[in-house]
């Protein structure tokens, strides 16, 4: 970009810039809302490099891959969880050829709808912090919002992965965890109730919040 | 500027004479009909041929300072003109061309080719220009010779940005007052102020339209006037929150869609060059009537970029205007890496798109964020630090 003086500047974007909106079922329906021709004032910033109007695309699925990566690897963060998918995939079917015509209406065979249920049920509602009143240190339960119980919901599950023995792949790992906190088990969801526990533990230190 | 929006105003829907808005508002417009109390004009300069005439009558210290200055400013500004011109002489016998023709695009010309300059900064070069153009306009006296000040607000340094305030306030009250008399009445039909095309003026146009200079006091304006705005009758007060706006450009106005060209098969195509992201750089073009092949520097798309990524990117703008299987895309790239490179080249097929598709789907693609650059850039490394933005870890001894 070059500003008046011909000088580089590097938040290229100015603030009234907004975002983009490109699923077109979203545009479909800003198109009824009577606030497109609004919309044909504003600017917009470019889509990212991961958005797309593909319906193969989901922002969580894109939120997820962008928590693993490491050293910017990003293509390698979504080989992971590509491979995660595909062992969720096979576990699953197994589990559905080999359990009784019952059983099978529940086990879900989706990948995306078991990672969507895994980080609905490991977020957490309240998180602990730490305050300092007259010289002492408490731990005090507060509520978070939505954005930081997914950022921690999806980071547990990244973790708990990684804990879990090295003897196979970290893709592997990760399907395993996913499949149990979809079913309301394992190390994340184990982690969530005791930091309920914690809170509860804690509560009296609530009134340090203000 | 003030006067005509409250004649406008006069004109007012809901205001019928003898109440008492409209005393308000008569009351206002003959308080700017007597001696221009409120304009925002700069007031007239007195001549000193007119302190000669008034030397009788009692004259004021400050207007005496004011003539000393006023006078001292001319003539520098007089002495300053001759010298420019007596230059501009020299130049035009130098450049060989008639002095009644060289006008001032001859002189910055002629200056670039008499003093060539390899300075980066524009402002560091050399120039020649009227002392007009480099010496800043003094503003005329506010004041009579008896030093009673023109204004009302004088007193308060900036009156001009103090009246407008005490405008929006004054809009507010009439507002209130009508609204009140609508419920009475029982015909409360709001028309809701449509304000979606335009935008409040930066800080430089409002000094220019209160000429005063502000600094702070502009987010103070902008936020009382939105107050007027969200009143149910603002719609009623319009011109007046239109003076402090700017009507924006839609994107369709400021930019031109080139015609379809045509090859020698009578196939339509358009070419896009400097298609850049990040350090790519290259050209494409988009063919019609096509199949829905896409090649990059020779390859096939899928054979060029390994990873699913870039390869949604290239297939994006497609996609979303379902031309997916009408055209052929041909990319030449260089430079970068594949995200930069299919970057680019989802820019140079969207922008090549728009003389496929018609205006709505092009106010679509605008909305997914496709037509905009993405001139975002690598950050560079500081001297004194780890990284662009990250410091060396801090080590007290």
């Amino acid at each position: 970009c070059r500003s008046k003086e011909s000088i580089r500047c590097y938040s290229v974007f100015p603030k009234h810039y907004t975002k983009p909106i490109f699923r077109k079922e979203e545009q479909d329906e800003l198109v009824t809302n009577e606030k497109f021709q609004a919309a044909t004032y504003l600017s917009f910033k470019p889509a990212c490099i991961d958005e797309t109007s593909s319906e193969f695309y989901d922002p969580l699925v894109s939120k997820f891959i962008n928590y693993l990566i490491k050293q910017g690897k990003k293509s390698s963060a979504r080989y992971l969880l590509e491979r995660a998918f595909l062992s969720i995939k096979m576990i699953q079917l197994q589990a559905y050829n080999s359990c009784d015509s019952n059983d099978k209406e529940k086990i879900e065979l989706d990948p995306k709808v078991i990672l969507r249920n895994a980080v609905e049920n490991a977020k957490p509602v309240m998180e602990l912090t730490q305050i300092k009143r007259a010289g002492q240190v408490y731990k005090v339960p507060i509520p978070i919002d939505s954005r930081r119980s997914r950022l921690l919901a999806i980071r547990w599950l990244i973790q708990a992965a990684k804990e879990k023995t090295r003897t196979d792949f970290l893709y592997d790992r990760l399907a395993h965890e996913l499949i149990q906190a979809h079913n309301n088990q394992g190390r994340t969801i184990k982690k969530k109730q005791e930091l309920y526990k914690q809170c509860q533990a804690n509560k009296s230190y609530a009134h340090f919040r203000w | 500027m003030v006067v005509l929006v409250f004649s406008q105003l006069i004109a007012f829907k809901h205001v019928k004479p003898g109440g008492c808005t409209y005393n308000l508002l008569m009351r206002i417009n003959n308080n700017l009909n007597n001696g221009c109390l409120y304009s925002t004009e700069v007031s007239k300069k007195i001549d000193a041929n007119d302190l000669d005439a008034n030397e009788n009558t009692k004259m004021s210290k400050a207007m005496k300072a004011y003539l000393e200055r006023a006078k001292a400013y001319d003539d520098f500004i007089k002495t300053e003109e001759n010298n420019y011109n007596l230059g501009k002489l020299h130049l035009s016998n130098m450049m060989g061309v008639k002095s009644t023709n060289f006008t001032q695009i001859d002189v910055d010309k002629a200056i670039r080719y008499l003093f060539p300059s390899g300075l980066y900064d524009k402002k560091a070069r050399p120039i020649m220009k009227h002392p007009k153009d480099i010496f800043p306009v003094k503003k005329a006296a506010q004041f009579d010779s008896t030093g009673r000040p023109y204004h009302s607000m004088f007193y308060t340094t900036k009156p001009h940005y103090y009246k407008a305030l005490y405008d929006v306030v004054e809009c507010m009250h009439l507002l209130d007052a009508t609204e009140d008399k609508l419920i009475k009445n029982d015909n409360h039909i709001l028309v809701p102020i449509d304000l979606s095309n335009s935008q409040w003026v930066n800080q430089e146009n409002l000094e220019g339209l209160l000429v005063e200079k502000i600094s702070t006091e502009q987010e103070y304006f902008i936020s009382s006037i939105e107050k007027l705005c969200q009143h149910p009758l603002a719609n009623d007060v319009k011109d007046f929150i239109m003076i402090y706006r700017k009507l924006k450009q839609s994107v369709m106005q400021n930019s031109t869609i080139p015609e379809l060209m045509y090859d020698s098969n009578n196939r339509p195509y358009i070419l896009v060059t400097d298609c850049m992201r990040k350090n790519a750089r290259g050209e494409v073009l988009v063919i019609g009537q096509g199949s829905g092949k896409i090649t990059v520097n020779g390859l096939p798309m899928v054979n060029y970029f390994k990873n699913l990524q870039e390869r949604e990117q290239i297939i994006f703008p497609l996609h979303f205007t379902d031309m997916m299987d009408r055209v052929d895309v041909e990319a030449r790239i260089t430079g970068g890496g594949p995200s930069g490179q299919s970057g680019a080249i989802r820019w140079g097929i969207a922008w090549a798109l728009r003389s496929f598709v018609d205006l709505n789907m092009i106010q679509k693609m605008k909305v997914a964020g496709l037509i905009t650059r993405d001139w975002r850039i690598r950050e560079r490394k500081k001297p004194g630090q780890e990284g662009a933005r990250r410091k060396f870890t801090w080590k007290k001894r």
